[in-house]
């Protein structure tokens, strides 16, 4: 600890904003996710039209620009439309932004675990008696879950580190820490390298928590 | 700016009912309670020590203005990137984070009077020559911080040298330290106090005259909100009380042994 200069303390208390910031976006961002791939799935075109739309604009614009968006933008119009000042929490229009690019990874990840489960698997559990929501909950999602899996985790991780671009709306996550550490120590190669460790941790623990949960989903498949 | 606004305000109405959970307290901040933004990793005008607090030159101006205003103010830490937007948004009331004025800046925000001159020098190898004017620098390579003033100096001045942009003053320390840029420009105090006073600094020195005005601002100043007067006289005024009764030189004095102004 000596070698961070007493800065240790900022550093873990950044690492913690880091992963609830993380785990939030992960939350919400799993049901923006599973929105948008039940519109882009669903029967009517302007769903279709909402959840592909959803998709390319997130995908498509720097997640800078979303996080802007959502703070400086969502305080601006919420302060045109009410009239008045309207304070915009860090917190949640950070989770907001990073959960609203992870759904939309999300939802390309479940739309493509989804069509890959075969049609005949539907037609059979039908067959047999099932409604469509039994087939689907029953038959059809635990196999799509298992081919989900391992790119949701992927994406998972890299949210994880996403993280550090809430840094700019004032959020204290891990990076900003180890900026404000490195401008008053004068040793930015120090404070760096200890941020990168506690974000290899962060992921180390993330990899494991994944292989784990695959080996589980695969128990079925004897593999 | 404007692009990001439209595309909060089309996700908002497409219907993101979400943004509406984002919704914190409504805040009237009542005359008297200010929150003042500053930047938090620029020692020593403002940084954070190891139990998290800010500290710096402009933290004390900034306490010091509070105590003349009468008020009770919050003084935050926020990216740079971010700043001026923050405060747009709202977010503060003012900006005390040694910010230059420029034209380009002037166009978003209302500054207060000049509260620091801003003198830039280079710093190279020892013994390199004195001259670094554009052409004895052509095909040179120079760092510099990302949006800051001595990154548009460059950029209008210097076409025909290789420049390079950091995110942070200390990260074109390092790429000249490392030998990946020859030369580093960026404000002569800032240096002073900090990279000539690093080991590594040892081999390098300042060289070339002071540099200041035109692009390179003229001076810093306080920055509030455009059309904010009320708050800009009363910062104006408390700026004025503090330089009068030597308030402003005893802050200086603790930090440097030489006047800001």
């Amino acid at each position: 600890m000596d070698m961070l200069h007493g800065f240790g303390g900022q550093l873990l208390l950044g690492a913690i904003s880091t992963v609830e910031l993380a785990a939030a976006s992960l939350v919400v961002g799993t049901f923006f996710g599973a929105l948008g791939c039940w519109m882009q799935l669903s029967g009517s075109r302007v769903m279709r039209g909402i959840g592909y739309l959803y998709a390319a604009v997130i995908r498509g614009v720097p997640d800078l620009l979303v996080v802007f968006a959502i703070y400086f933008g969502g305080s601006l119009t919420l302060a045109t439309l009410t009239g008045r000042y309207v304070e915009i929490n860090t917190f949640i229009a950070g989770v907001v932004a990073l959960a609203l690019s992870f759904g939309a990874y999300a939802a390309e990840i479940a739309r493509g675990a989804l069509l890959s489960v075969p049609q005949s698997q539907r037609e059979a559990a039908r067959s047999l008696g099932l409604t469509r929501a039994q087939a689907l909950w029953t038959v059809v999602l635990p196999q799509a879950a298992r081919i989900a899996l391992a790119p949701f985790g992927n994406q998972s991780i890299v949210l994880l580190k996403q993280t550090s671009i809430v840094s700019i709306v004032g959020a204290d996550e891990l990076m900003r820490k180890a900026a404000e550490a490195s401008g008053a120590t004068r040793e930015p190669f120090t404070m760096y390298l200890a941020a990168a460790c506690i974000y290899l941790v962060l992921t180390g623990l993330a990899t494991l928590c994944l292989e784990w949960s695959e080996r589980r989903a695969s128990r079925a498949f004897g593999n | 700016m404007r692009f990001d606004i439209q595309t909060a305000k089309s996700i908002v109405h497409a219907g993101c009912v979400l943004a509406a959970l984002s919704l914190g307290s409504a805040a009237a901040l009542a005359q008297g309670n200010y929150r003042i933004a500053t930047e938090g990793t620029y020692a020593p005008w403002s940084f954070k020590d190891a139990q998290g607090v800010l500290q710096g030159w402009d933290v004390d101006i900034a306490h010091a203005l509070c105590e003349k205003m009468k008020a009770k103010c919050e003084i935050v830490a926020q990216d740079w990137d971010g700043i001026i937007p923050g405060l747009m948004a709202r977010k503060y009331d003012m900006i005390v984070a040694s910010m230059a004025i420029t034209e380009q800046r002037r166009q978003r925000v209302d500054f207060s009077d000049k509260y620091k001159e801003t003198v830039s020098r280079f710093v190279s190898k020892k013994g390199v020559p004195e001259d670094v004017s554009p052409a004895a620098l052509k095909g040179k390579s120079i760092g510099v911080q990302r949006g800051s003033i001595q990154a548009t100096y460059l950029s209008q001045n210097y076409k025909d040298s290789d420049v390079k942009f950091y995110d942070t003053p200390q990260a074109a320390e390092l790429d000249l330290v490392a030998g990946r840029v020859e030369y580093i420009v960026g404000n002569m105090v800032t240096y002073f106090v900090g990279f000539m006073k690093t080991p590594e600094a040892k081999n390098f020195a300042f060289v070339g005259p002071d540099l200041k005005g035109g692009l390179l601002g003229d001076g810093n100043g306080i920055a509030v909100r455009k059309g904010d007067a009320d708050m800009l006289s009363r910062v104006n005024a408390a700026l004025a009380a503090i330089r009068a009764d030597g308030t402003y030189d005893r802050i200086t004095a603790k930090y440097f042994p030489f006047k800001l102004m």
